[in-house]
């Protein structure tokens, strides 16, 4: 750590600052720096999200302040490509914020690398959290993470559209070739005007949660592959036939959407995808009701489901204010009062005095019902994902989108993926 | 300069401030006028269009806009995106923001005019031992992709404890960091005729006199364009308000209007847009007042041979 | 070099007196390193250190957040194996060779049509100078989808004239022309910088040039060109520059993505998804300094032969 702070800081400020790098030592007291009511610390705690999001914490920092009349919350907030620019940035300049709500996806980046506080450490109640959660947020052992709140995969679709198709609701009781069937029915009805869904082979998690229904790790402890390529090679097919026709949105289409869904656009009757993307689609499409039910799987006792925590609060290596950061970390997850400031716009609260203390309605009560009715089936949530997974989450989809376009076969776009896996396996080793 | 350039020079004591060719009856006058407006127009049109589908965007409910929408009429316009759009946000009113984008801006105009053009006056009508290296160096420094000098700049300002403060998004500015401007300069000055500082020299001007009170008056479009530029790109400046600044209060528009459209969130395009175009204004009024002196500042009465 | 008389003369006159010429000497140095003082001072506490240490992370693997370990060439015989490198060139070039060219020509043959006296200059400029705004806002993303989307104003325009290409946004094989149409749109910027060349260029030129019977073609090969040289130049440098360097548009128009299919996969936008998102900062250092060899070349290339076409008045030496 001191070389490479030591080697930057020389080249770029000259040799006469190398003596401020004694600052970068850590300060050695177990709880860090504790205030008064009279002379309160303050932390920095950052987030991503949109203006709701800011609007809701400011009301839960408040909230805090007045509880803990010594600990002052410094609040920061970025959208969400620009919060990992920031971080990444911070962190190799040694100054990431005490406080930070995480993406399970960086967990692995940042907390291997010594970046992350262990919460184990410090007090934080999570007694009140499922036992089969927790784990996402460990790594060896080592608490980095707490989740905020959770996620489950899904299949959307919107009840009105059917109905104008003459299309019966799903059950979710269903096989993947009958979730095609369905996908098919809706395209040929649709005629051009309404697609089945994308292409749900082109989503990881999808891909994650079908590999667990074969009993088969994605990834395994040693931070390897635990599929093979033949499975790859398998899950790409099953939309073989069905890509070019109008049960899946055509690439073109995709694409031109983005930045919003075809679901969102009204383009696709259903998607696959988390739960929590609710609120988002509600307000892109103006759509009235959308409904949830499980995803498909030819093992009606084995769907693969998990809850995923949604966000996670982590907290520095390096803060001063350990105590302070865990009390806050704390009353985030746990406090009742917060869980009805955020309701389920962080995702359902994980803590279950949180979700408790909250009531949900509407769009909300959909989506913690649709959690409710999936327990029986859920298994414990994957370790966090290896090192760079963000990148191979990304390289996924991408891949499955040249897959789309035709530029590649299953077994080129098999192959490019494995590829660019190994060298970033290879890379982080 | 070899060629025909050269031999038509001004004649001594002209003062025929712009380009007036034969003259012309009044109707080939009139006829060439519709000419040019009926063009000028056609070409505004399409290249405005985009802008005004912008703005008629920002008065569309969010669910009419992106996706498939790309027609420019809607059945329901209304103010609620402007009204969104100036709430503020997490308890920082948009008033707020527009005034730190505006001390940015302004900062970031004061300090590049000063620096830039001091520096210019150097490298086009000085002549000193390391000048040509000098240049080269600054040229240099337009070929690095920023990319990768963000952290260790952002170390710098971090060990001078000077993150969360406007210093690292003005100091470079104060120090002619963009070698564009300061290029920019040098080109006009390079141009502006010989005859000027030597005449000065032999009057016995110094070098401050003469960049003071020959260059600068002549320099004018070069710095009003300069002004233009700074202003809009600092007001426009997304990823170092991002970097450097931690304290919502102090944020500048680009950061605030990133926040409407969080894609793991639901997005309000609406907002966005309407924010972008209210966005929009100060710099289009900046341009509107400060355009016409690009054309109106230099006259040739200073090129008297 | 032709020189005017008066020119000549004048020069003639102070060099007559040696030592005076040596004291000037030392004084333009004196001047010259007073007035250069404050880029001189950013250039060594802001840019050079930051420069070098990112010359040495393009020979480590360097991840943000470990020290950086020394592998030697590594990252540069790497990337010449790496398809999705490869493919960033390709996009890149194309962008540069259309891209900037059309830019200029647009950019000059408005700031000419508006470089007349004539009434509402004041609105035609500001009209043009519009897009350059709008095309640094988020929401360029969004306008740019529409107007070249399916069925959208571009495709409606073409098919009235029967031709059918349908949405450019979701083709790969029609996303960089929509790119170069893009910045082709924000000629603003140079346009400013040609019309403020324009003016510096003596209306009595043009009158003399008129009594001796010169048409417009022959006037702007006799005195635009030559005397617009230095902008000209300037701004055919700084649009390759940038062009090269292309970012914020690419990124806001593909999502950070590059996509589709990799159409849109620039090359500061692979750099910035190796450094940022891959956390692969030794392998972005590396690439960013391959373009700053290239681009060097480049420019050297244009200073050299800015020698037998770009002339300065105040370089009469």
């Amino acid at each position: 750590m001191i070389n490479r702070r030591h080697f930057l800081t020389t080249v770029a400020i000259g040799t006469a600052s190398a003596a401020a790098l004694a600052a970068c030592g850590n300060g050695s007291s177990s709880s860090g720096q504790t205030g008064s009511a009279d002379n309160p610390v303050t932390i920095n705690y950052t987030w991503w999200g949109n203006d709701d999001r800011a609007e809701r914490t400011r009301k839960a920092i408040a909230l805090f302040e007045s509880k803990n009349p010594d600990i002052k919350v410094n609040g920061n907030f970025t959208d969400f490509a620009g919060y990992w620019q920031k971080r990444a940035t911070e962190a190799a300049g040694g100054g990431l914020p005490d406080v930070m709500q995480w993406d399970l996806s960086y967990l692995r980046d940042y907390g291997q690398r010594n970046q992350l506080l262990d919460l184990g450490t410090v007090k934080i109640d999570t007694s009140a959290f499922e036992k089969s959660l927790l784990p996402s947020g460990q790594i060896k052992g080592k608490t980095y993470g707490i989740p905020t709140s959770t996620n489950a995969f899904a299949v959307y679709y919107d009840p009105a559209k059917l109905a104008s198709l003459g299309i019966a609701e799903p059950t979710g009781k269903w096989t993947w070739s009958e979730f095609q069937a369905f996908l098919k029915e809706v395209g040929d009805k649709g005629n051009g005007t309404l697609y089945g869904s994308t292409d749900f082979t082109g989503v990881w998690w999808q891909f994650n949660i079908w590999l667990r229904q074969k009993n088969i790790q994605a990834f395994n402890s040693d931070g390897k592959l635990g599929f093979s390529k033949d499975d790859l090679k398998t899950w790409w097919n099953l939309n073989a036939k069905l890509r070019g026709t109008q049960a899946i949105v055509p690439e073109d289409r995709v694409t031109q959407l983005k930045p919003k869904s075809p679901f969102g656009s009204n383009v696709s009757a259903a998607e696959v995808t988390w739960d929590n993307f609710m609120a988002g689609y509600l307000a892109d499409s103006g759509a009235k009701q959308l409904k949830l039910v499980p995803v498909p799987s030819d093992d009606p006792n084995n769907l693969g489901l998990f809850l995923k925590p949604s966000m996670l609060m982590v907290a520095s290596a390096k803060t001063k204010f350990k105590d302070a950061a865990a009390r806050f970390i704390d009353f985030m997850v746990n406090d009742p009062e917060v869980g009805q400031i955020f309701k389920t716009s962080r995702g359902v609260p994980a803590s279950k005095t949180q979700r408790d203390g909250t009531t949900f309605d509407g769009a909300d009560k959909l989506v913690v019902d649709y959690e409710k009715s999936i327990e029986q089936y859920l298994k414990d949530a994957p370790e966090p994902p290896i090192v760079g997974f963000g990148t191979l989450e990304a390289s996924f989809g991408r891949i499955a989108s040249d897959l789309n376009y035709g530029k590649l076969t299953v077994d080129g776009a098999v192959d490019a993926w494995f590829k660019e896996a190994e060298d970033l396996i290879k890379q982080n080793a | 300069m070899t060629t025909t350039a050269t031999p038509i020079q001004p004649a001594p004591g002209a003062t025929a401030p712009a380009y007036n060719p034969k003259s012309e009856s009044t109707t080939a006058k009139r006829a060439k006028s519709a000419i040019f407006h009926a063009a000028a127009l056609v070409l505004t049109c399409v290249v405005l269009y985009p802008a005004v589908w912008m703005v008629a965007s920002a008065f569309k409910p969010n669910s009419e806009i992106g996706g498939q929408n790309t027609s420019l009429w809607s059945n329901n316009f209304s103010f609620d995106n402007f009204a969104t759009a100036m709430e503020g946000i997490g308890g920082v009113s948009t008033l707020q923001f527009f005034t730190n984008s505006l001390i940015l801006a302004i900062g970031a105009v004061v300090g590049t005019i000063l620096s830039a053009s001091v520096s210019a006056y150097a490298f086009a009508r000085i002549k000193f031992p390391g000048r040509s290296l000098f240049f080269g160096m600054m040229i240099a420094t337009l070929l690095l992709p920023f990319h990768v000098v963000i952290i260790p700049q952002y170390i710098i300002f971090q060990q001078l404890g000077l993150v969360d403060t406007y210093v690292p998004l003005l100091i470079g500015k104060f120090l002619a960091g963009d070698a564009f401007f300061v290029f920019l300069m040098v080109q006009f000055m390079r141009n502006l005729p010989a005859e000027l500082d030597e005449a000065a020299r032999i009057d016995g001007a110094g070098h401050v006199r003469i960049f003071t009170s020959i260059m600068l008056p002549l320099m004018k479009p070069a710095l009003i364009s300069t002004s233009i530029f700074s202003f809009i790109w600092s007001w426009n400046d997304f990823l170092g308000p991002l970097l450097y600044l931690n304290t919502p209060d102090k944020y500048p528009l680009p950061l605030a209007l990133r926040l409407f459209v969080d894609q793991t969130q639901s997005s309000d395009y609406g907002a966005m847009i309407a924010m972008s175009v209210l966005a929009l204004l100060p710099v289009l009024i900046f341009f509107l007042i400060f355009q016409r002196y690009i054309v109106e500042g230099v006259s040739t009465q200073g090129l008297k041979g | 070099m032709t020189q005017s008389p008066t020119l000549s003369r004048r020069r003639g006159h102070s060099g007559t007196a040696l030592p005076r010429k040596s004291r000037q000497r030392g004084a333009d140095a004196r001047a010259g390193y007073t007035f250069l003082l404050p880029w001189l001072l950013g250039f060594i506490a802001l840019t050079v250190g930051p420069m070098i240490s990112s010359l040495y992370l393009s020979f480590t693997n360097y991840n943000l957040f470990e020290p950086p370990k020394w592998i030697g060439f590594d990252n540069y015989a790497t990337l010449f194996q790496d398809e999705r490198f490869l493919q960033s060139v390709g996009v890149t070039l194309s962008y540069v060779v259309f891209g900037t060219p059309l830019k200029l020509a647009a950019a000059l043959a408005v700031a000419m049509l508006l470089n007349s006296k004539r009434r509402g200059q004041g609105f035609y400029r500001s009209a043009f100078y519009a897009p350059s705004l709008i095309g640094a806002s988020v929401s360029i993303a969004i306008v740019w989808k529409a107007m070249f989307g399916d069925s959208g104003p571009v495709d409606q325009g073409l098919s009235f004239f029967g031709i059918n290409i349908g949405g450019w946004v979701g083709n790969p094989a029609m996303t960089m022309p929509m790119m170069i149409l893009l910045t082709v749109w924000q000629f603003g910027a140079p346009m400013v910088i040609f019309l403020a060349g324009l003016k510096q260029i003596p209306g009595e030129l043009y009158e003399a040039a008129s009594m001796d019977g010169a048409g417009p073609v022959r006037k702007f090969f006799n005195i635009t060109w030559p005397m617009l040289s230095p902008v000209i130049f300037f701004n055919l440098l700084m649009e390759t520059i940038h062009a090269f360097q292309i970012f914020a548009s690419a990124y806001i128009i593909s999502n950070g993505d590059g996509g589709p299919a990799g159409s849109t996969l620039f090359y500061t936008l692979y750099l910035y998804l190796r450094g940022f998102s891959d956390f692969r900062m030794g392998y972005a250092s590396a690439m960013a300094w391959l373009l700053v060899i290239v681009v060097g070349i480049i420019t050297l290339i244009f200073f050299r032969t800015s020698k037998s076409w770009v002339h300065y008045s105040g370089d009469a030496k």
